[in-house]
């Protein structure tokens, strides 16, 4: 009797749950309303200097340089208070701009996430409008989305060829004449001579990074893996000439396979048996605070071009600052990343020698050509780098950088097919025909179609 | 006397009425903080789910219903299935090792004569409150293909170069090791109160008629432990099937996506803002892990 009576209750009480629950998640975020939540809405300038901003950045260093950096600002706009947060950006930001609860003003973001973020982002169009002729076009592409601008683009990392000179110099190979990639492959095979047992050029292990490795590449060649429409155009002669120059490397047992500074990369980077890493400039903190035993011996020049007389450096990677619409002193936030990416005082402290980074911030360069000037370098000898002066390489090469290399929202979500792909050629698994045929279908079938 | 009676008959009841009501109301008023936290953080995001897993929201703008589509494309997709079948695998590799090993330590350490007892329990349950993060860093460099001490170890007995965490043969494996040190641990803990619960007198009634240590484990011990083991078991499934953090900081889910759990899949969706696709992965993910767990409690009626 008992027993009925507790089910019954039990009953009536999940019947309760049940119909209270429906009621419950209509107070959600409204998912299902016809009404758009975004729409472009563009920034203006503030007319005035006063309050108080959010800004969130990722821990680590950078969070640092920007931290040194707000004094300054203050020495200009005394009336903005600046609350800087590290806060795990990837984690959290999805989440805080659907729910619209305790929204930052400017947020640090990569390049290739922000279009996943325009309907909640302020059009900078406007404000960047005055500085928008001197910003690198591949950073003006990436931050824009159907005709608008979503991010103050942030820094320029320009693919370079870093290389051991030491021990290039004891096998006599002279890395000034390296001018094409099959002079590069041509100079490893040389190399392999002179070192038997070593495999020069750098082959990535990591899908994420061996995918972003190979955006810089295209980036060379004035494409990338979707147009600015977000149509595919990954199945095309010049991601197969990539791809065939990569296969190339592992077939004739030129290449390294490891992951980006994992045990075995830097063990073969310190060894001598690793000599060549075409990678974007953030590179350089590898000699700086991993290479123990080689560090003083690398430096950087230029990307091989893929044909004579062509650009001589392509992007990979990057980051931008945007501003939520509901970010409530988001106009005052524009005035801080202003100070920080066009005015000489921001940008001279960013990039300069700090606290952070004595020699300067030697793993990128400014987005806005003033700042880049080569006449005028804000970092220049590198000590790791045998006292090279990075700035004129990075700059000269920066300059050089095509446009129209757009990235899709999904960019990431075609590691699984793209990034996967490419580590079975470089297994020797598929041939470059194969993994772009494959990758080009499973992309369009599963991210391209889906959105 | 009718006047001084009657208003005291007319309050009796009012006065009894309410410590009644109070008695029918207190236990509703004790479990209510508990329902409105329980409705708050788990009946309204099961409801909320369930209505994003029929729409293609990304996280901004309007929703279209879209009814079953996500879970079509699911079901007929091939990474959806593979990462089931990774986890499959991994529960394969995990369990019934953990279960084993976790009942075999557990009864070395519930012997009273064993010296320094209490040491071997902390260094057991030391690597489950270890950061995982940590325990992924020396992972890698123990594992790593050519610089590693594992393969400096094998290399000793003239073994090859293995790439534990760049093959797809090796990665599976090597997750479950990472998984089973960190664990086993804490198995080891809940199959000691099992153990501890268990009458000492049925283990001197078998010692006097005669019953080997290995008899006593298998006919005693492992028949008592049922209950405890079908709830590690289920707690191991979940665990599993979930699995997430380990992959995501040793392997990102590679090589070639091989060690792509279904949580690490689920994550994925929700990552690259395909929260309906998400949500109706998580909403099958339920279904199946439900329908594991019922199987396994199942089973243990059976045998009880």
């Amino acid at each position: 009797m008992q027993r009925h009576l507790l089910r019954r209750r039990a009953l009536l009480a999940s019947a309760g749950l049940a119909a209270a629950a429906p009621a419950l998640a209509a107070c959600g975020p409204d998912i299902a309303s016809d009404e758009d939540s975004g729409g472009s809405a563009l920034l203006k300038a503030p007319d005035r200097t006063e309050g108080e901003i959010t800004i969130w950045d990722r821990s680590g260093d950078l969070f640092e340089v920007f931290e040194g950096v707000i004094a300054d600002f203050n020495a200009k706009y005394p009336g903005i208070t600046v609350n800087h947060v590290a806060v795990d950006i990837d984690a959290k930001l999805q989440n805080t701009l659907i729910t619209g609860a305790d929204v930052p003003d400017g947020v640090f973001l990569d390049d290739a996430k922000v279009g996943g973020f325009t309907d909640y982002l302020w059009d900078l169009s406007d404000v960047l409008a005055p500085y928008a002729a001197d910003i690198a076009p591949q950073k003006l592409d990436v931050n824009t989305v159907a005709g608008g601008v979503y991010g103050v683009p942030f820094d320029l990392d320009p693919g370079l060829l870093f290389y051991n000179a030491t021990a290039l110099e004891a096998a006599g190979i002279d890395v000034e004449a390296i001018a094409t990639y099959d002079d590069l492959l041509q100079a490893a095979r040389d190399y392999r001579d002179a070192v038997p047992g070593s495999a020069p050029i750098h082959l990535e292990q990591s899908a994420f990074l061996g995918q972003l490795q190979l955006e810089m590449y295209a980036s060379q060649l004035g494409t990338s893996i979707a147009d600015a429409d977000g149509n595919l155009r990954l199945d095309t002669p010049e991601f197969e000439r990539i791809l065939t120059f990569l296969d190339t490397v592992r077939q004739e047992g030129l290449g390294t396979r490891a992951e980006y500074l994992t045990p075995t990369d830097i063990a073969e980077l310190d060894n001598g048996n690793q000599v060549f890493y075409p990678w974007a400039i953030w590179f350089s903190f590898a000699p700086q605070q991993v290479l123990t035993e080689t560090a003083g011996d690398w430096r950087a020049t230029q990307l091989p071009a893929w044909d004579a007389g062509g650009a001589r450096s392509g992007a990979m990677g990057g980051s931008s600052f945007v501003l939520p619409k509901d970010g409530p002193n988001a106009d005052l936030a524009w005035l801080f990343y202003e100070f920080l990416m066009f005015d000489e005082a921001g940008y001279t402290a960013v990039w300069g020698p700090g606290d952070v980074y004595p020699e300067g911030l030697a793993t990128s360069i400014p987005s806005y050509t003033p700042a880049a000037d080569p006449a005028k370098p804000l970092y220049t000898g590198i000590t790791a780098l045998g006292g090279q002066d990075l700035w004129t390489v990075a700059t000269e090469a920066g300059a050089q950088i095509p446009g129209g290399t757009p990235t899709p929202a999904w960019w990431s979500g075609a590691v699984d097919y793209l990034g996967n792909d490419l580590q079975r050629m470089l297994d020797g698994d598929l041939t470059p025909q194969e993994a772009l045929a494959q990758s080009s279908e499973d992309i369009q079938t599963n991210l391209v179609d889906r959105q | 006397m009718t006047a001084t009676t009657a208003p005291a008959t007319r309050r009796a009841p009012r006065a009894g009425r309410g410590p009644r009501m109070r008695r029918r109301l207190a236990p509703y008023v004790f479990v209510l903080p508990f329902v409105a936290v329980f409705a708050a953080f788990s009946v309204y995001p099961l409801f909320f789910t369930a209505r994003l897993s029929f729409t293609d929201w990304r996280g901004t703008g309007a929703a279209t219903w879209v009814g079953w589509d996500n879970y079509a494309y699911l079901l007929t997709n091939p990474a959806f299935w593979a990462s089931l079948g990774n986890s499959a695998v991994l529960w394969l590799l995990i369990v019934p090792v953990q279960i084993v090993l976790g009942v075999l330590v557990a009864v070395l350490l519930n012997n009273a004569k064993l010296r320094l007892r209490g040491l071997y329990r902390v260094a057991f349950i030391v690597p489950f409150v270890t950061p995982l993060v940590a325990v992924a860093q020396i992972w890698v460099v123990l594992f790593d293909q050519r610089y590693g001490a594992v393969n400096a170890f094998l290399g000793l007995f003239g073994l090859p170069d293995t790439g534990w965490l760049t093959t797809s043969t090796w990665a599976k494996p090597t997750l479950a090791l990472l998984f089973l040190w960190k664990t086993t641990g804490f198995i080891v803990i809940i199959l000691l109160s099992g153990l501890q619960s268990i009458n000492a007198s049925i283990y001197e009634a078998a010692e006097l008629d005669g019953a080997s240590r290995a008899r006593q484990l298998w006919s005693i011990t492992v028949p008592l432990l049922r209950r405890t083991i079908g709830f590690a078991v289920v707690l191991q499934t979940l665990a599993v099937f979930q699995m997430f953090a380990e992959p995501f900081v040793v392997t990102q889910g590679g090589p070639y996506n091989s060690t792509t759990t279904a949580g690490y899949h689920l994550y994925n969706h929700i990552t690259r803002a395909d929260l309906g696709t998400g949500a109706a992965n998580s909403f099958l993910l339920v279904v199946l892990v439900m329908a594991l767990s019922l199987l396994f409690v199942r089973l243990l009626r059976a045998k009880d």
